[in-house]
């Protein structure tokens, strides 16, 4: 029989094999942060284990092995999307040249309309307001516009290469993720394994239900709107509809966000109030599906942040990744409110 | 190296067949096939107790039981007489290679433990969660339930015995009654 150790003893082991965990968990954290593209395409593949990874289940539960499961909800989701793709992407490239031709026309139609308020005001105001907003307007905006279309191929690049990297990230979480964990927990010392396992697990679950939800608002609203701009055939219609999902994921602002370019396409082509009275019809028949049937259904249980909170992790979002940054931080912020509060239920079970 | 390298290969799939074998003991998962055992064994842990370290402490959230594989523990309960008195620690019983414990943590929300476990030497032990029975619901069902008609049958017999240790405990009682 073994010597039995001293409590003191026990204590400090436990203590290095933690300390030992995190700088683990630290030094991943680092590399996936400072590697380009790493995040981005660690982000999707959550995003993609967490929507196919229920699906992988059900296939096994029919006596299917996982890995095979996995493949083969991967092969169909990659001919699917590659189907989609190669209806979408001749549409929006077209769309996108288009739209860049379109371009100085909208530009010089805002500053026009710009102009016309301004004179307007002039009229109003007299000398009490004495600016040219249509003289700084204008190159502002032909200034973003140059920007945005001389970035779009740095962005198709790093698109592509997420879009590879996220994927075949997302297949080894599918198949390999239980062994992964599994593997990283048996790292815990004994006296913290059971609450860590069941945190990790209540973690999971709550975040693939987050996940899961937004994904399918998103869809839904982005649907919505494309299927009702093209019933009133207005221009940019699955543009616009693309663009609404997309901004969808930020609350508050997102669906006016989402709404801007419409109107904008709408004045500048100089529509009749009841045209734009029906593009402002579908946008809002998209957020009243949304705010009555989708998030009381889908994500009702998830946690909401406070308005303030949402206003600052935008901005933050904005600052540091521009509009990815905005997309991207409320799930961020959301998940990790969901990881702290799982944690402090937790502590507060075993504690009481 | 080749040798330390080689070495390492066969103790862990010495100790993965250690596990398997281990597993098919337990009353629990003995009716799974050879099949369904393999996928158990995935999804369980192995965990490496020193002397003297605690499994779990009574009062402790369970949530699922261990399967002792090499080694011994000591199992304790704390009597608590009344508030001021100091809490007395009774050896209940030692429990040795292929004995399992804490199963009720499985089936029970937020379950506490009812006993203080201690490894009297350094033991291997084999945790089995109540995240994992989930998982083996979800991705094999046929395999879960087998494991939960057994868990039941478990169950079941301490319910049994207990209503027997009742009833004898109650005509106890009442024959004291009578004398007096």
């Amino acid at each position: 029989m073994s010597l039995t150790l001293s409590q003191a003893t026990i204590k400090r082991v436990n203590r290095w094999k933690l300390i030992g965990l995190i700088g683990l968990l630290l030094s991943i954290f680092i590399v996936v942060i400072s590697v380009e593209n790493l995040s981005v395409a660690a982000l999707i593949a959550f995003v993609i284990s967490y929507t196919l990874g229920p699906l992988v289940s059900t296939i096994e539960r029919q006596g299917i092995s996982r890995g095979i499961a996995t493949a083969l909800v991967f092969f169909t989701a990659f001919v699917v999307l590659f189907l989609i793709g190669l209806w979408l992407f001749p549409y929006l490239g077209g769309t996108l040249s288009g739209l860049q031709a379109d371009m100085p026309h909208y530009i010089s139609g805002v500053s026009q309309f710009i102009n016309e308020l301004e004179i307007k005001i002039h009229s109003f105001a007299g000398p009490l307001a004495t600016f040219d907003v249509t003289g700084r307007v204008e190159p502002q905006l032909t200034q973003w516009t140059h920007d945005f279309f001389d970035r779009l191929p740095g962005f198709l690049k790093t698109f592509f290469t997420v879009s590879i990297l996220g994927p075949f990230l997302a297949f080894f979480m599918v198949k390999d993720g239980r062994a992964i964990v599994n593997l990283i927990l048996g790292m815990v010392p004994n006296h913290l394994f059971e609450t860590a396992l069941s945190l990790v697990n209540q973690i999971n679950v709550q975040i693939g239900q987050f996940v899961r939800a937004r994904i399918l608002e998103s869809l839904i609203v982005g649907l919505v709107t494309a299927i009702g701009l093209l019933m009133i055939s207005f221009p940019y219609a699955v543009l616009l509809g693309v663009f609404a999902g997309l901004t969808n994921f930020i609350p508050y602002l997102g669906p006016l966000m989402g709404a801007v370019p419409a109107f904008l396409i709408a004045l500048v082509n100089g529509q009749t109030g009841l045209q734009i009275l029906l593009v402002a019809l579908v946008y809002l028949v998209a957020q009243l599906i949304d705010a009555g049937l989708l998030i009381p259904v889908l994500v009702a249980r998830i946690v909401d942040l406070h308005p303030v909170t949402v206003i600052v992790v935008i901005i933050g979002g904005a600052q540091t990744m521009g509009i990815l940054g905005m997309i991207i931080s409320i799930p961020l912020a959301s998940t990790l409110k969901v990881t702290v509060s799982t944690i402090y239920r937790h502590l507060i079970d075993t504690r009481s | 190296m080749t040798n330390f390298v080689w070495e390492n290969l066969f103790r862990k799939s010495d100790q993965d067949q250690q596990v398997s074998e281990a597993l098919r003991q337990t009353f629990i998962f003995n009716t799974l096939s050879r099949k369904e055992l393999g996928f158990v064994k995935d999804t369980v842990h192995v965990r490496t107790f020193k002397a003297g370290e605690s499994v779990f402490r009574q009062g402790e959230v369970g949530v699922g039981m261990y399967v002792l594989l090499t080694g011994s523990l000591d199992v304790y309960v704390d009597y608590f007489a009344d508030e001021a008195a100091p809490v007395r620690s009774q050896l209940v019983t030692r429990l040795k290679a292929g004995d399992f414990l804490g199963e009720l943590s499985l089936v029970e929300h937020s379950s506490r433990r009812t006993a203080t476990a201690v490894a009297s030497e350094e033991s291997l032990l084999i945790g089995f969660f109540k995240p994992d029975l989930f998982e083996i619901l979800d991705r094999q069902p046929a395999t879960g339930v087998k494991i939960l008609l057994r868990l039941s049958e478990v169950l079941g017999r301490r319910l049994k015995e207990t209503t027997l240790k009742v009833t004898e405990l109650k005509e106890e009682l009442r024959q004291i009654a009578d004398k007096i």
